[in-house]
């Protein structure tokens, strides 16, 4: 037995660098991007183009300034041509921020209570109901994309706020619903029946006993959908004009014939990953166990 | 003081039917047990009449007023819960605090009866916790108790207590209940797996089964007079013996003949309407060991002997049937003895092994 003592130390050692090395890669690979992307949005324009890559260059913030405080760019300096970025892109910001927020409340709102009666009250056709929502989402977008187009226009939804948000409200609602409505199941039935003896009235029930065990689930939502929603490309392209445009579709929108600011487009895209970026963070703390585990005598 | 009628209650679940057409009427102010292995439907019983689950069938009157369709948040009943329910996003002093808030009572008087249960239950010190899931099972349990008995509600309706609490805190409960039962002439409905705690807390005790209740009646009558085997069998500690064997009629007497005894019974009022076969039933504590009078003693191979402190249950091999008896202190016969009993008479019940049903008492 003592013989195998050492051999075991020394496989457990190679285990553990086997691993540390696994994930370094595993890193590595994810993080590369971010880190190439800010150190491009550090670069001048003529850093950016070197062959072979820099790797060691003097930062300048020069792109950062140019999103929001210079109204013209090298390029049109040049060209003497005006680019759509030079308009300020704090309007796309702003835009962008106005139709996720939007959008994300009331599918939230929307999304919570549907799957909270849909979770407690099984009306008529619960199943059928799900599966239909469901199915909203089984199509790809752009199937729906030339019709949602004409349909805009029609009724004078195109290029306005109100469009856009009820677009993105629609392809978040079944989302909402069902990852909500699984997090509703999960509360023992008990824990409302128990409020509802001890005086409590349907919608305190709700806000008082049932939504406060799955604020975690919420979050949880509410971060899917914002990604979702503040990376969205092909409809906020399809159906806006400057005035409502988005961030991601300002970032494509540069790239026009008289060349790329391949800088400037990394420092948007820098900031426009940065609410994303934390909100992954963030994330990590709702893949922890549900607040209602253990209270429920047999449910561990 | 609420006197409860239910009404031929049916309930189903999935298509099972949980409850069978069930009547129940519980006196003003009395203490009731309902007593059932799991899965007689006890719960779905308490939570019907709570409220929380509404009966595909039937009614259930609170003095009278017929209260099936009303919400639980207006029928002023307590319940607690099996599975305790607290709340896991309160405080154990939030947990408590919560049907009274919920009723109106203003803060320094939550404040005063949220302690006193509390005291009660010996959880002050669990007052602050932050999260009821850290508690133990016990700590769960007396928190959950405290947050049904802080009401006054016009009836408590209680789903296995004191399952989870040790020895002592269980004695100490049960004579909390019947304080509160004593002080209050509250109404209270009590289900249990456990008969002893049902003896031991109810006036009533209605005996259930698959959704149905088998026999309502006073707890004596249950030991002395249960309707079928399975009353006879799920009451009594030890279970009652059951030997098979035949009924002979003779001019005056009946004999029952099993494969290794029979004993002479006197007429009974039912002699007429005897099937042949029957089950003999008794209690352990009928079985006399070393009978005064030898004549009609039976002999049985002792095969288990547990000594429980105060007094000793042996198991006797007797032809093919097993027999547990009573003996006080502890016995002196050991595995594989021969020993010689008699049964007291008075005692024996007869089932029909056609429906189970005590024929002769």
């Amino acid at each position: 037995m003592q013989n195998n003592a050492p051999k075991r130390k020394i496989i457990k050692k190679i285990k553990k660098i086997a691993v540390y090395a696994l994930v370094i890669v595993v890193v590595t690979y994810f993080i590369f991007p971010i880190f190439w992307l800010v150190g491009t949005s550090l670069k001048t324009r003529a850093q950016a183009f070197s062959t072979p890559p820099l790797f060691v260059w003097e930062p300048t913030l020069r792109n950062y300034i140019d999103i929001f405080l210079k109204r013209q760019t090298e390029i049109e300096a040049i060209t003497g041509k005006e680019l759509e970025l030079a308009t300020g892109a704090e309007t796309f910001f702003f835009n962008s921020f106005l139709v996720t927020s939007t959008s994300i409340l009331i599918s939230t709102l929307i999304g919570t209570l549907a799957a909270y009666s849909f979770s407690r009250y099984k009306p008529t056709g619960t199943n059928t109901l799900m599966f239909f929502i469901l199915s909203t989402r089984m199509l790809p977008a752009i199937v729906v994309a030339i019709p949602i187009y004409f349909f805009y226009r029609y009724i004078g939804l195109y290029n306005t706020y109100i469009g856009l948000i009820l677009l993105y409200v629609m392809f978040n609602l079944p989302f909402a619903v069902w990852m909500m409505k699984s997090f509703f199941d999960e509360i023992p039935k008990d824990i409302e029946q128990a409020a509802f003896v001890d005086g409590a009235k349907p919608f305190k029930v709700f806000y008082k006993i049932a939504l406060p065990q799955v604020y975690l689930g919420l979050g949880a939502t509410i971060g899917f959908l914002i990604i979702n929603v503040w990376n969205e490309f092909l409809f906020a392209l399809l159906l806006t004009e400057r005035a409502t445009r988005t961030v991601p579709v300002m970032i494509a929108g540069t790239r026009g014939e008289v060349g790329i600011n391949w800088g400037l487009i990394a420092a948007i895209e820098t900031i426009y990953i940065l609410p994303a970026l934390i909100l992954i963070f963030l994330l990590q703390k709702y893949l922890l166990r549900g607040m209602t585990f253990g209270t429920v005598r047999g449910v561990k | 003081m609420t006197h409860v009628k239910i009404k031929n209650l049916k309930k189903s679940y999935n298509g099972r039917l949980v409850l069978k057409n069930l009547s129940l009427e519980i006196s003003s102010g009395s203490i009731v047990a309902l007593l059932g292995p799991t899965g007689a439907g006890k719960t779905t019983l308490l939570k019907c009449i709570a409220g929380v689950e509404q009966p595909d069938d039937g009614e259930i009157y609170f003095d009278n007023v017929n209260v099936t369709y009303t919400p639980p948040w207006d029928r002023n009943v307590a319940l607690f819960f099996q599975t305790y329910a607290l709340y896991p996003h309160m405080s154990v002093y939030d947990n408590i605090a919560f049907p009274l808030r919920q009723a109106g009572v203003n803060v320094d008087e939550i404040d005063k009866m949220v302690k006193f249960v509390a005291t009660k239950l010996r959880i002050t010190h669990l007052l602050d916790r932050k999260e009821p899931s850290t508690l133990s099972g016990g700590e769960m349990q007396r928190v959950a108790l405290a947050r049904t008995l802080v009401r006054k509600p016009r009836l408590f309706l209680l789903d296995e207590p004191i399952s989870n609490l040790d020895a002592k805190l269980r004695e100490e409960a049960r004579t909390e209940f019947k304080r509160i039962h004593r002080e209050f002439k509250q109404t209270i409905i009590y289900a249990t797996p456990d008969f002893v705690e049902a003896f031991a807390v109810a006036e009533k005790i209605a005996v259930m089964k698959d959704g149905e209740i088998i026999q309502y009646d006073e707890p004596i009558n249950l030991i002395r007079k249960p309707v079928n085997r399975f009353v006879a069998t799920f009451v009594g500690s030890p279970p009652i013996n059951i030997v098979e064997g035949n009924l002979v009629r003779t001019n005056d007497k009946i004999i029952f003949k099993s494969d290794a005894f029979e004993i002479p019974l006197h007429k009974g009022k039912q002699f007429e309407t005897l099937p042949d076969k029957a089950e003999m039933a008794f209690r352990a504590q009928s079985v006399l060991i070393n009978p005064v009078q030898p004549d009609h003693a039976i002999s049985g191979k002792v095969l288990a002997s547990e000594f429980l402190g105060h007094e000793t249950i042996l198991t006797l091999l007797v032809g093919n049937s097993k027999i547990k008896a009573v003996v006080k202190g502890r016995s002196k016969f050991t595995i594989g003895d021969q020993v010689s009993f008699s049964i007291d008479t008075n005692g024996i019940l007869f089932i029909d092994p056609r429906d189970g049903k005590v024929i002769l008492v």
